[in-house]
Order: C-alpha cells, then structure tokens, then sequence
C-alpha cells in the first residue's frame, strides 16, 4: 500500500497502520506547526483567506486554514466551548497519538480541501443522464477490478470522469473512450504497473485506436488543466474506521455502501468526508452489532468532527440505503458482485442490506434510485460498450 | 494554458539532460523573464504522456497556492500537437541559476563555510516539511534535484521520478543512483516520509565532504557501505518483511561520525545521525529537524 501513495493523504492511513506496534508520544501542540517553519505557509493562507473567518481561542479555527465557504471548521468552531468538546479533544488525541509527525496536518489538509472536490449542481451536459453514468461507472469498477487497480485508483477515475463529462463536449459514442483514459491517467497516477494500451482498446472491442485513445488522454489533461488531484472518501472512511474501532464487518460493509456512491450521479455534491460519515452511519444501523461502552466511546470520539447538518447526513444515507436495498437486482452490480466475495466477507448479500430504507426511518422514500431503462436489464460486462455506441 | 511553447519561449541554452528529455533554459519573450523548459515528447505509438509527467504537474499544480519558497514554482504547462504522431509537451518553471551539484562542485576550496551550509540545510527542512505535511514524499533528492538561486535560496525540484524507480527497480534497467537511498527502500521494506530524511541526511554530509558519502554500486553493498558508518542494526530492527538477512553483513565496529565527516559540529554530528536512523520510525522528521540546536548554532 505505501508503495502507491505519492501524493495523496495515504502516508497517514499507512503511518497508522503501526499505531499498535508503536505508540509514539503525543506531541505537544505547540510542535504540530512552529512559527518558524510555517512562516511562510501562514503568509499564504493570511493573504488567501481576508474574508476567513477566524476565531483565535478556538485551536481548530487557528489550524485549519480554511474559507468561510467550506461550512467545516466554522460550524466546528461554533461548537467549542460546549461540552462536546472533550470528544474533540480525544479526537485531536487520537491524531496525534499516531506515530507520524504530520497526522495531523494532513488530516487538516484533507478538510481543507474538501470543496474543491464537489459539485455545484448533479446536472449533466445532454446527452448524458444518470443512467448512462451509472453504466459508465459500473463498467470502469469491473475493469478497476480486472487490473487489481487500487480503490484510490476507481475513486479518482470517478472524480476525474465526473469533472470530464461536464467539462468536455463528447458525444455518447465517445463516452467509453472518455471513461477509460479517465481510468488510465488515474492509474498513471496512482499505479506502478498499468496496462497496455492495446489491452485498453481490446476491452473496448477495439471500436477505438490507439491513437483515438491517447489524442483523448491529451484532450482530458488539457482541459481538465493536469489537474489529478483528490481526496478520495475511503481515506476519511478507513481513518474514522480505526479511530472508532470498528469491526472488519463493519468497515467492509462502509466500503461498500461508499462504492455504490459512486454510481449515484446525485452523491457528486456531497463532500468526500460526508459521503464517509454517510456510509458508516449507515453500515452500523444496518449491521446492528451489540455495542460495549468502549466501542461506543470510541465511535463518539471518531465522530466527534462536526461535517455536516444531520439532514445532510441523513439525505446521503437514505441514497446509499436504496441503492443497496436495490443492488442486486440492478444491471450496474459491478459492486454488488466485487463485494459479494469471501474475502468481502460477502457483505453485499448481507439480508440487513434488504430493508435498508426502512431501517432509516421515514424520509427514506423521498430518496429513489435513478429508472432505469428496461432495455438495459441483463446487459454484462463488455456488452456496456456497445450499448453505449448503438443506442443513442 | 499556452498552446506553443516555441512561440512564447525563445530557448538561450541547454541546462541539463534528463530522463525523459532535454532542460533548456529560455527567456519569455513577453516578460523577458528566464524559465526552465523540460519538454517531454509524447507519440503517438508509445503510452501517452509518462508517468512522471502526470506526476509531476498533479503535484506542483496542487502545491501551486501554497508559493512555498523552498519549492520550485511550475509557471504553466503548454501541449503541442507537432504532427498527427507526436505531441509535446512542456513545463515551464522558473528558472533557477544552478543545481545543488554545481553549488558544491563550484565552492571555492576548503568548501562551503559552516553558516552556509546551515542555511542550506535549515531550507532543505522547511521545504521538505512542506511537502511532508502536504501529503507528498519526493523520493528522489539528490543534488542534482535540488537547485540553489545566486542568492541561496533553496528550491527543491524534479519530483515525479522516484516513484517509477522505487517501484520498477526490479522491471526497468533504468541506471540510477543508489546513493542517496534509504535502507528501508534499499531492502524493498515498506515506507513514507523517512526516506526523503535520508536522503537528505546524505546530502548533509556531503556538503561537509564534497563528495558523496555512501557510493554504493549495487543494492547489497550500498547497505554494506551504510552499516560501515551507522552500525550494523541489531536483529530486532530489523525489518521482519523483507528477504534480505542481517546476517549478510558483517558486524563493524561503531566508528565516530566524525570520522567520515570531520568539519561537523558536535550539534550537526547529533543531527546527522538523528537522519541517518536505521528505523524510519525512529528516524527523525523534518519538522523536529528544525527546532534541532544544530539550527540554533550561531
Ligand atoms: N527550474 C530549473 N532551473 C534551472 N535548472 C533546472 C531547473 N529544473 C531542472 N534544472 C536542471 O536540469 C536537470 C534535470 O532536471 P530534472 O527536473 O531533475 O529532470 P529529470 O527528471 O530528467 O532528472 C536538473 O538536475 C537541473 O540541473
Ligand atoms: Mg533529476
């Protein structure tokens, strides 16, 4: 795992990894960023941020450069002072406790850079809809999977796509196209064995060259502006998982949910962190394991962060019920099908998946899965592609 | 984004050949500014644009706000479409009067005062704990990666390499050096951020020494040449994932730091081999570095 992460928020899930070998001490507070080797970052955010809102006796306000549109720390600074803020304090712990000097600050990076990886609004350039995304996604999960790519690797594909489909004017015919040199500077980026590019335009039926393909890697790197960067939800997931302490069970079950995100064109407006919360409030009502004070603790700590209104987090989790309820039966099962394994623990045959929306409570009904055409029932992995080129 | 970079750019000389192509150095001919241009020729034929490239714009676009001082500031990156097999594509840095190699290599005799290289290495620090508490390892500093202004100022460059290496050493007969690399990367263990305090640690002798300090010519005896100057590592430390066995090394004798680095002061010796940690966790970070006394010494 660490040999994939260059420039991403991995080293920190990695250094965590070795909490239990070692603990480090905690570190002071005042070390996490000295005057003097921040100097000149702290010109920066000064110069940035004139209308940041910040709050000096409040540490994270203090921390967290951030703009008053990121909603995050100045909802959290709101709250300090109350009696909540012990949890906080724990949470802080925790992130210091690990055994890398920059936890933290690369925690604080990961929120800070939280809105960049939105959408304004879940419209889609004609001819696109929902339903062609979702076929789209779906197809790149099985070819992420095929490659033994890392999740990393399908969450930026994703991002990336999203950005492309909006940005660039391509016709359906070329969505396919679009999709898998998404999937191939993803991997450029985060991968240290890519495959062929011949192997790429076979998996396409060879209805594109090769040269086709890589006049569209210029394409997407010039308008996208080379910009790859992103904050994949499944590093808050993983984070928020180890803090809490939950069961394998458990995290399988979120990183599930979190991937079937991925197909729902309506999550693009949610922020990585949300989705990551959504996911795991959700695998716990589910699962609906027994509870020790302990785990409990652990889990108000872990969630301790304030990230969003409860509405919000209701609205993502009613989402990500439906689409589970519903998975199985659907034609975009990619997910359904990669999680359905014994090392998965075969979560998404899990029986509590079936009632989800139910579990929620009422409010779960205002949330329904994108029709999908009839015409697209039974398609299979290979057939995406030349559905998407004939029936436009 | 600029479209031709031969149009904006008139190139005045060549700088330097690197792996994927040549660095020239040119003036825009707006600003009559002097950039860096590192182009990459990309065909039609091959894989599309390398690795490194993807890498390497990804990350300095994302550092690009930060206008950190100790980092090198890519301007723009311009893609051309030469004919219908080839693309070129090229970034524009600001230009930087040398490298770290040359800096040294150009240093009149006896070398670098004291001060200077104090200065140098509390700016390596600063930048690297830059790039570290934004999520990045460079893995790959060397001199020849690190460029130095007229003025001293320090800028670390040419990220998106290391990686490649680290991971197809074993695929790729690509001829690099070994010599700055840490021994968690030398014995394919994992790691993080420790490597580049290594590699760092290195340089930090070397601008004492003026020539490297461990010149290694295969993986196993540049491990043998760091054991020859840090100790050989105990078994417990020893990585436990790892194919390679403490055994394969003699035990030396712990000879003094000073030994191979004779003008350093008893706080810079302390430093020194804080960095040169055998266990990446217990190596120091570049954050402690810098509130070492070695940066207090006056
Ligand atoms: N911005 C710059 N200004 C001046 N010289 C540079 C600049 N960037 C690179 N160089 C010189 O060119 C050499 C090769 O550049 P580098 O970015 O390291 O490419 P490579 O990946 O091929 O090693 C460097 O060692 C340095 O001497
Ligand atoms: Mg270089």
């Amino acid at each position: 795992m660490t040999q994939n992460g260059f420039c991403d928020s991995r080293p920190l899930l990695d250094l965590h990894k070795k909490t239990e070998e070692r603990r480090a001490p905690l570190r002071a507070w005042a070390n996490t960023r000295g005057p003097k080797e921040r100097r000149s970052l702290a010109e920066s955010e000064e110069s940035r941020g004139a209308h940041c809102k910040t709050t000096p006796e409040s540490r994270w306000a203090r921390r967290m450069p951030v703009s008053a549109e990121d909603g995050i720390i100045m909802g959290y600074a709101e709250q300090n002072g109350s009696k909540d803020g012990r949890e906080e304090e724990a949470l802080l712990q925790c992130l210091h406790g690990l055994p890398g000097t920059y936890s933290w600050d690369i925690f604080s990076d990961m929120l800070r850079t939280q809105s960049h990886y939105t959408f304004p609004s879940t419209e889609l350039p004609s001819p696109f809809t929902d339903s062609t995304r979702a076929i789209m996604v779906d197809w790149l999960i099985q070819v992420h999977v095929m490659f033994n790519f890392s999740e990393e690797t399908l969450y930026l594909t994703v991002h990336l796509l999203n950005r492309a489909m909006r940005q660039i004017k391509v016709s359906i015919n070329n969505l396919q196209l679009l999709g898998i040199v998404c999937l191939f500077l993803a991997g450029k980026k985060e991968e240290c064995l890519l495959p062929e590019i011949s192997e790429l335009c076979y998996l396409m039926d060879n209805n594109y060259s090769k040269r086709q393909l890589l006049r569209m890697e210029r394409r997407v790197l010039c308008e996208l502006d080379f910009e790859l960067s992103h904050c994949p939800p499944l590093h808050f997931l993983l984070l928020t998982a180890s803090i809490a302490h939950c069961s394998d069970k458990m995290v399988w079950m979120a990183r599930y949910l979190l991937e079937l995100s991925l197909l729902e064109n309506q999550c693009v407006v949610f922020q990585p962190v949300q989705l990551a919360r959504a996911a795991l409030c959700l695998a716990r009502v589910v699962l609906q394991e027994a509870h020790s004070p302990e785990s409990e603790t652990a889990w108000c700590i872990a969630t301790s962060l304030h990230i969003c209104s409860e509405p919000t987090l209701q609205r993502i989790m009613h989402i990500l019920a439906v689409t589970a309820s519903t998975a199985h039966a659907r034609e975009t099962r990619a997910s359904f099908v990669k999680f359905s394994t014994a090392k998965t623990l075969h979560i998404s045959s899990h029986p509590g998946l079936q009632s989800a929306p139910h579990l929620l409570g009422p409010g779960g009904a205002q949330a329904r899965p994108q029709a999908r055409e009839g015409a697209l029932k039974g398609m299979r992995a290979g057939e995406t592609g030349q559905y998407m080129r004939t029936h436009t | 984004m600029a479209q031709d970079a031969a149009v904006q750019y008139e190139p005045v000389a060549e700088i330097g050949g690197g792996a994927y192509g040549t660095v020239y150095k040119a003036r825009d001919r707006q600003s009559g500014q002097f950039v860096a241009l590192k182009s990459v020729r990309v065909q039609t034929d091959q894989d599309g644009l390398p690795l490194s490239t993807v890498r390497e714009v990804a990350l300095l676009k994302r550092l690009e706000q930060f206008d950190h001082p100790n980092v090198v500031k890519l301007m723009d990156v311009c893609a051309t479409l030469r004919t219908d097999h080839e693309t070129k594509v090229t970034l524009v840095f600001e230009h930087v009067d040398q490298d770290l190699k040359t800096y040294l290599d150009k240093a009149p005799s006896p070398g670098l005062p004291a001060s200077q290289i104090q200065d140098l290495m509390q700016q390596l620090m600063c930048g690297l704990a830059f790039l570290h508490s934004n999520c990045i390892i460079h893995r790959d500093l060397k001199p020849e990666n690190i460029l130095v202004t007229s003025r001293g100022q320090v800028k670390l460059a040419d990220f998106g390499l290391a990686r490649i290496y680290s991971c197809h050493m074993a695929l790729t007969p690509v001829v690099v050096t070994l010599w700055y690399r840490a021994p968690e990367v030398l014995l394919q263990s994992t790691y993080a951020t420790p490597v580049d305090i290594w590699s760092t640690g290195c340089i930090f002798a070397e601008m004492f020494r003026r020539k490297p300090l461990f010149c290694g010519e295969s993986e196993v005896d540049q491990l043998g040449k760091i054991f020859e100057v840090i100790g050989l590592p105990t078994e417990e430390d020893w990585p436990t994932d790892v194919t390679l066995s403490q055994r394969n090394f003699s035990p030396f004798s712990n000879r003094p730091i000073t030994d191979f680095v004779p003008e350093i002061s008893h706080q810079g010796a302390d430093l020194l081999l804080e960095m040169l940690t055998f266990d990446p966790l217990r190596r120091i970070s570049a954050l402690n570095a810098l509130d070492h006394l070695y940066f207090q010494e006056g």
